[in-house]
């Protein structure tokens, strides 16, 4: 039992990121962010590039990993989704958009690293076991860094006057422009910051399952899940809605594990049926 | 008494609509100027047009002396023009005090932000009630007190009013229309009034506007407007 909360909790932590990153960009732009796996992927492999074939320290790894992926969200910004948003009013071009992002950096990420699953070398070694719990001592300070990160995000678009630019814009677009806020200007801070979060856990990750070239698309899809359970646009929804999903995934593997590989399965059901009762989420807004 | 705004000779289209012809009005230092018309006439779009929200076709826009149509809403509030606009746009879920501290959002002077929180504070004791609350929980009386004091933070010279006694309780507009006037004569800020509610307008402006489909019809006193017999008939419902 507490074996299954404390992986829960871990998995938890790391699913909450991906979905913030992806909150941040749909309640900024109301745009559905397709290619979000793929930058987790992109971040896997800088980091593997960084700390495990330059040998540079992993937290180097991790935090090159995220800047490389704001710089590459503040580009995808600037260049595609505000030149698209500005020329079309229709929401099926965005997500058009964002689904050929996710392909080209399919394709690109195959070309640069192949399509071999990589690995790179333990960050800690040691398996803490005790309270019934035995889990490696790397998770635990991955699952440690990606909570300090949320904290760190949370704390950000709390008390920073960026952060209360970005939650006006994703409120009120039209009064956030009223009180001077630069739409452009932030909604690129955004769409880097999301890429950024996404960069991050990346990295974080690639020191425990590895990395391919091949689960972009799934983990696009699980945050999707995620935003949805909690609420779309909604931070605490996107927390929550990780946590969630990190839970239900660990209480799956081990109750359900003599049927075999069912817990996504049992997963999507009950989030059909979920989502008839409370289409908008736990805390989503029910205008968006 | 200098002009703070010059209006001159704009067109203004949506699409392939006009929403404003040929439409030309000043605002005075110090002065409550109100708009009246029916939904439509093009109120709104003046107001729009001020702020920079939308491009006008042709005419010239001046305030304080500089050309000013053109320049981004951002640039505007940073010049002293704030808006409150129709539906009131609170940040639902931010709180009051989050909601305010977005409308000092381009200043930095920590010092004057804190002296005009403290004077919004005092000018709408309710606001002070409910400071921790998130804005969207409040009712609509309150709201509207709340986006009138954010865009007191900007430390405004002219502040543009749309609307702001549309979804408000009777008794309330009694209040607000108390504190317009009263940020007018304390605050030195020149006011631009839009209204439905005409006859509240015109009893707390200087001078007022009546539009019709996208055109000036009518300007002068206030006071002469109320008494007038095509405004009565127009813009008042017959029965003074």
């Amino acid at each position: 039992m507490e074996q299954v909360v404390a992986n829960g909790l871990y998995l938890g932590a790391q699913y909450a990121l991906v979905a913030l990153g992806l909150t941040l960009i749909f309640g900024l732009m109301n745009v559905l962010n397709f290619a979000h796996g793929q930058m987790y992927v992109l971040g896997g492999f800088i980091t593997y590039a960084v700390y495990g074939q330059l040998g540079l320290p992993f937290v180097v790894a991790v935090i090159a990993s995220g800047i490389t992926l704001a710089i590459i969200g503040g580009f995808m910004e600037r260049f595609l989704f505000r030149t698209v948003i500005r020329r079309s009013h229709r929401e099926e071009s965005t997500m058009l958009l964002a689904a050929a992002t996710a392909f080209f950096f399919d394709a690109v990420i195959l070309l640069i690293f192949g399509e071999k699953q990589r690995g790179v070398p333990k960050i800690v070694k040691g398996v803490f076991n005790d309270f019934g719990i035995i889990l490696p001592y790397d998770r635990i300070l991955v699952g440690l860094l990606a909570g300090a990160i949320i904290l760190g995000f949370i704390l950000f678009m709390k008390y920073t006057k960026p952060g209360r630019a970005m939650r006006a814009l994703a409120q009120d677009r039209m009064a956030a422009q009223l009180m001077g806020v630069e739409v452009n200007r932030y909604t690129m801070i955004g769409f880097a910051l999301g890429a950024m979060l996404a960069g991050f856990v990346g990295g974080l990750l690639a020191t425990i399952t590895g990395i391919n070239s091949g689960i972009g698309g799934p983990i696009s899809i699980k945050a999707f899940m995620m935003i949805m359970i909690g609420g779309a646009g909604v931070v605490s929804g996107a927390i929550a809605g990780g946590f969630i999903l990190g839970m239900m995934e660990s209480v799956g593997l081990t109750v359900l594990r003599q049927y075999g590989d069912v817990t996504y399965l049992v997963i999507f059901a009950a989030l059909m049926v979920f989502l008839s009762i409370r289409p908008n989420g736990l805390m989503g807004k029910p205008w968006g | 008494m200098a002009q703070i705004l010059n209006f001159a000779n704009v067109d203004l289209y949506y699409e392939r609509v006009y929403a404003l012809k040929n439409v030309s009005l000043t605002v005075n230092e110090g002065e409550t100027v109100a708009l009246i018309g029916a939904n439509g006439a093009g109120k709104s779009s003046i107001l729009r047009a001020i702020t920079g929200l939308r491009k006008i076709k042709s005419g010239e826009i001046h305030y304080d002396g500089r050309r000013i149509d053109g320049a981004s809403p951002a640039e505007l509030v940073r010049q002293g023009i704030a808006m409150v606009p129709e539906g009131r746009h609170v940040f639902p879920y931010m709180t009051v005090k989050d909601n305010l501290l977005m409308g000092a959002f381009t200043r930095s002077d920590k010092a004057g932000i804190a002296r005009s929180l403290d004077m919004v504070l005092t000018r709408f004791p309710r606001l002070k009630e409910r400071y921790s609350q998130a804005a969207g929980t409040m009712s609509g009386g309150e709201q509207q007190m709340m986006v009138i004091g954010r865009a007191l933070m900007a430390k405004p010279r002219l502040l543009l009013l749309d609307e702001p006694s549309l979804g408000v309780a009777p008794k309330l507009v009694q209040d607000i229309a108390r504190s317009i006037v009263a940020i007018n004569r304390d605050e030195r800020v020149s006011v631009l009034l839009v209204e439905q509610n005409s006859r509240m307008a015109l009893r707390i402006s200087h001078r007022a506007y009546a539009l019709a489909t996208g055109s000036i019809a009518l300007s002068g006193a206030s006071a002469d407007l109320l008494k007038d017999d095509r405004v009565k008939s127009l813009y008042l419902g017959g029965d003074l």
